[in-house]
């Protein structure tokens, strides 16, 4: 019977996505690597969330919307 | 004579062609001869362009004859990493076994510029497969075979550039491009005893290039010197309308002298911890002798997650530009084991979390400017280690992430240039490296101190014996 108290982790959560997606194409061995690749992804992902920004911090990444020549037909 | 032109800096191979001592067509075809004969001792080539570079090389010799004197670069070998896109029907394999026959119908624009300035492509050069975008551990991840160093071939190149490494380690052209999205040209520079510059985010036109990163890529130079770089960042550099983010600057390169100028240089804090002993001695004898012309202080970053934040933007642009390998499984027919399944674990990145790292990466861009912008450069050894072995795992064999890898994600997360030239060797006689790295679009900066380096030491006039013979 599941334990319905147990805590399942953000990690938990995201490596059933992706065995989900991509499990029937995976050993049990490489599911285990991918498990540990998507703790790994969590790690780092822990570590951003401790940095705090204010609103106003955009992300670096430059957007410009785009207008091509005019057509003067 | 032959000999003679292998290991020859650029400035001195180019006199010779200008005073036509030495023609474009004899030299296209010692390097075309030493890359299809000792090419496969390293596993550096993955295709000899001899066609194509017999072609450039008589139009060299007739512009040159003619007094259509190009440049520096003017009937110069060189080889290109195989994922800048070659026509012709030369092959861009990307170094993946399932894309092996792959061809473009264009050249990407580095090729298109090199070939503007004169120089013979010789060959494309073996990589790391999809350069290292499926998460690789060990050397044997690509189809070409383990890139093997010429200082030893038991150990590793380093990579993802490694054929450009080898090829330009063992003579077997004066000239690679590599790329870098993470340590991609200075890690095969420090391995292979050579010099490789990182150039500046947006300063080379990717076009053409193999997306593994859209906001991390960037092309440059691996070369018998940091003059060599130099020479060839002037002719592929520059604004280009097929690449968004290159950078609307050409660059002019300074080779004036460095005698009477004095630089600044940073040292990380603790930079060397953890390096391998002839590494930590090799760069404590580097700055010993860089301050002879540099005053030399400790400094440190201002406390930021950049590892972190750049391995999160690299771990989500690597899995969309490669979207179609994962979702289609192409990924199972690529060589490293680690690589069939290596990918996956990057979808699970969430989208708020990219984000906050794109936040991040403004900040500490900024603040890491501020820092910077007291210095000419920073210096630290360009890897903690000397080549790993060929059948070693080398992200287990390598040392815990530290300051090695925090100058990685610095460098590489704000975009900033660096340039790797050899700082000695090991006992084994392994080279080991350092960088000098610098402020955004300060190429010049940097490269005038390696010259100066370069100036009071010879590491880089030793070539690997193996290369040598015959």
């Amino acid at each position: 019977m599941p334990d319905e108290n147990k805590k399942v982790s953000r990690s938990d959560m995201l490596f059933e996505i992706v065995k989900a997606k991509y499990g029937d194409r995976l050993t049990d061995e490489q599911l285990e690597e991918v498990r540990s690749g998507v703790d790994g992804v969590e790690g780092l992902a822990a570590e951003l969330r401790k940095v705090r920004l204010t609103n106003a911090v955009e992300p670096f990444a430059n957007f410009q919307p785009y207008r091509g020549a005019d057509n003067d037909e | 004579m032959n000999n003679d032109l292998v290991f020859t800096p650029i400035r001195q191979l180019a006199e010779l062609l200008k005073s036509r001592q030495v023609s474009p067509m004899q030299l296209s075809e010692i390097f075309l001869d030493r890359l299809e004969q000792r090419g496969p001792n390293y596993n550096a080539l993955t295709t000899l362009t001899r066609e194509r570079a017999s072609r450039q090389a008589e139009q060299a010799e007739r512009e040159i004859s003619a007094g259509d004197y190009k440049g520096p670069l003017h009937g110069i070998p060189w080889g290109a990493k195989d994922l800048l896109a070659t026509s012709d029907g030369i092959p861009t394999s990307w170094g993946a076994a399932p894309l092996k026959d792959q061809t473009f119908d264009f050249d990407a624009t580095v090729v298109r510029r090199l070939e503007e300035a004169g120089a013979v492509l010789a060959g494309k050069l073996a990589m790391i497969e999809l350069a290292g975008g499926m998460g690789y551990r060990q050397p044997t991840a690509t189809f070409t075979g383990p890139p093997r160093n010429p200082w030893n071939r038991e150990t590793w190149t380093g990579g993802s550039s490694a054929g450009s490494g080898a090829a330009v380690a063992a003579g077997l052209v004066p000239f690679a491009i590599g790329s870098e999205t993470w340590g991609s040209i200075l890690s095969p520079a420090n391995n292979c005893g050579i010099a490789g510059l990182r150039p500046t985010y947006g300063r080379v036109s990717r076009y053409g290039a193999m997306a593994l990163c859209w906001t991390l890529d960037k092309l440059g130079p691996l070369g018998l010197t940091a003059d060599d770089c130099g020479l060839v960042l002037e002719a592929i550099a520059g604004p280009d309308p097929h690449d968004p983010t290159a950078a609307d600057m050409t660059f002019a390169y300074d080779d004036s002298p460095t005698e009477g100028r004095r630089f600044k240089i940073g040292v990380l804090k603790d930079v060397a911890d953890g390096a391998e002993e002839p590494v930590r001695e090799n760069f404590e004898k580097a700055l010993a002798a860089i301050s002879e012309v540099a005053d030399v202080e400790e400094m440190e970053f201002p406390d930021y997650p950049y590892v972190a934040a750049i391995r999160t933007i690299l771990n989500v642009e690597s899995a969309a530009a490669f979207e179609d390998f994962i979702e289609e499984g192409t990924a199972a027919e690529l060589t490293a084991p680690e690589d069939h399944y290596g990918p996956y674990a990057r979808t699970s990145v969430l989208a708020t979390d990219y984000v906050k790292a794109l936040r991040i990466r403004g900040v500490m861009s900024r603040e890491v400017d501020g820092v910077m912008s007291k210095y000419d450069a920073i210096a630290a050894p360009t890897s903690p280690r000397v080549a790993s072995p060929i059948d070693e795992e080398f992200r287990k064999a390598s040392p815990s992430p530290g300051p090695g890898d925090l100058m990685g994600g610095i460098g590489n997360g704000c975009g900033l240039p660096s340039i790797s030239v050899p700082s000695g060797f090991s006992d084994a006689g392994l080279p080991t490296g350092i960088q000098f790295m610098g402020r955004p679009y300060q190429e010049n900066t940097i490269l005038a101190i390696a010259r100066a380096y370069q100036a009071m030491t010879a590491w880089h006039t030793r070539h690997p014996e193996d290369a040598l013979e015959g």
